[in-house]
């Protein structure tokens, strides 16, 4: 099953994947931030694969709770957000390992700007009994401007031995390195800047199929940076 | 002529002094080989004259033709006509090899090229270094062996047109073919009146480039310069003739810990070694 929500759609809601079935959910926002909780539970063998393009505005705290309830079960969720002015944002995304051979990724990618506040929050939950358990959570937040603010912070909970899980969370400025190398081949820092920013948001897109849908995000981002 | 003129550099890594007055002078057309030991400022007297933030020159002043570099941004100094081949090119994720080019090459006209032209261009620099052009689509960088790093170097250099090039260990991990793509494209830019300074460790890319002249960095300063038979000298005795010759005592590079092997009690070792 394939499901797109954009702006005011996303909304509380529960999906129940059985036993076997897929769901594609694509999220968009580009108006108002919608602060909506999302629980999914995905049953044996069936999978889970979430993309969210963020580059709404305000303040609020999207949740996506994710019950990895059946062996063989899986989720993979890509968020990228675009945090700017005043725009105080919270994800907070979660996945419960409840069976056994149960696999997860969960990556979060966000930029801060002006005087805005992002923050990426998140348990990975590992049930007894849950072995050959798979987990990855990633976080990273680019801080463009002094008075902006990121923050991550992942969590695992682990409760079984024979598990493979891992969380990196990073919170920094734009790589020096990689801003020295554009700017020694003579490129002016603010093309620089968007380059790497483009680059560091633009991933999302692949996940989405709708062109429309793709052309907004590349505006929204060339409108952002 | 372009002239690149160095003079009393000093130059200092978190406040550590590297480069202690370094004097040199490249013309255009002009390949100056630069030797010397590890940890004795090659590569930082490059990354300083490309203006690497990481390093802070606390005196001394470098021209290009008689205008300070020093006063210039990064980018400026690009478009100046100074290129530096890196050591370790970073790998930028998400950064698409072609519009990188792209941007690159625009930053250095007063009109942005065609698309045409831009294709172009782009195909034929590829083709030269034997480089699929595939891989300008890649991100710039990313996942690129060894070898396809260094040829990407010599490929912006090639695009970027610069009046001088400043070649950190180009040749370091390619293999012999690789090695040949790269030496003919130097020599290429050679004919066409490029000043070069290159930084390696050995001969093998000196044989096929043919330095026009030598320096040799001892302890952050150019202790002798002269011509290519210098080389050939380091390459076969090292150099101890520094010392026995000049006078100049070679400092070692700084070993924090004394090595030691698994099966020892290493931390015994390690702590006897350093009071030795």
């Amino acid at each position: 099953m394939n499901v797109t929500l954009v702006n005011e759609q996303i909304q509380d809601a529960t999906f129940e994947i059985k036993e076997g079935d897929s769901l594609v959910l694509n999220l968009a926002a580009f108006s108002a931030f919608p602060g909506a909780t999302i629980t999914v539970k995905v049953a044996a063998n069936a999978s889970f694969r979430g993309a969210f393009a963020d580059f709404s505005n305000g303040e609020g705290k999207f949740v996506l709770k994710v019950f990895l309830e059946g062996p063989g079960s899986e989720c993979d969720w890509h968020l990228s957000s675009l945090a700017d002015h005043s725009d105080k944002k919270v994800f907070d995304t979660s996945v419960a390992h409840l069976a056994p051979h149960t696999k997860a990724e969960m990556s979060n990618y966000g930029i801060t700007m002006g005087e805005s506040h992002l923050t990426f929050t998140g348990v990975s939950e590992i049930q007894k009994g849950s072995v050959k358990t798979v987990t990855r959570q990633a976080a990273k937040i680019i801080v463009f401007d002094p008075l902006c603010d990121g923050r991550c912070s992942p969590v695992l909970k682990i409760d079984e031995n024979d598990v493979d899980a891992s969380h990196a969370a990073i919170v920094g400025r734009l790589n020096e390195d990689h801003l020295f190398y554009l700017l020694s081949r003579g490129i002016p820092l603010p093309t620089a800047k968007r380059l790497i920013t483009l680059g560091y948001l633009k991933p999302i897109e692949q996940y989405f199929g709708d062109q429309d849908l793709m052309k907004k995000i590349d505006d929204s981002i060339e409108e952002g940076i | 002529m372009s002239v690149l003129k160095i003079t009393n550099l000093h130059v200092a890594v978190k406040d550590k002094e590297i480069l202690k007055g370094v004097n040199l002078t490249l013309n255009e057309g002009e390949t100056l080989a630069l030797l010397g030991p590890n940890g004795h400022g090659k590569s930082t007297l490059l990354a300083a004259i490309m203006g690497n933030p990481n390093y802070t020159v606390t005196q001394g002043s470098i021209t290009l033709d008689e205008k300070d570099i020093l006063a210039m941004s990064v980018d400026q100094r690009s478009k100046a006509g100074i290129f530096l081949a890196m050591q370790y090119p970073s790998e930028i994720p998400g950064v698409n090899s072609a519009d990188f080019l792209k941007a690159a090459m625009n930053a250095h006209r007063e009109k942005p090229m065609s698309l045409f032209e831009f294709y172009n261009k782009l195909q034929k620099t590829y083709k030269e270094m034997g480089i699929p052009f595939e891989m300008s689509n890649r991100n710039l960088n990313e996942g690129f062996s060894g070898g396809e790093k260094k040829r990407n170097e010599i490929l912006q250099m090639k695009l970027l047109d610069p009046k001088f090039a400043l070649l950190d260990e180009i040749d370091s991990g390619l293999d012999v073919d690789a090695m040949q793509v790269v030496a003919s494209a130097i020599k290429e830019e050679q004919g066409k009146g490029r000043g070069f300074l290159v930084v390696s460790h050995y001969a093998r890319l000196y044989d096929m480039i043919l330095p026009t002249r030598v320096a040799v960095m001892i302890n952050g300063k150019i202790a002798v310069t002269g011509g290519p038979e210098i080389i050939k000298k380091i390459d076969t005795t090292g150099y101890e003739w520094i010392k026995t010759e000049l006078g100049i005592e070679v400092e070692k590079d700084e070993q924090p810990m004394n090595k030691v092997s698994i099966g020892v009690c290493a931390t015994r070792e390690a702590v006897v070694g350093s009071k030795k």
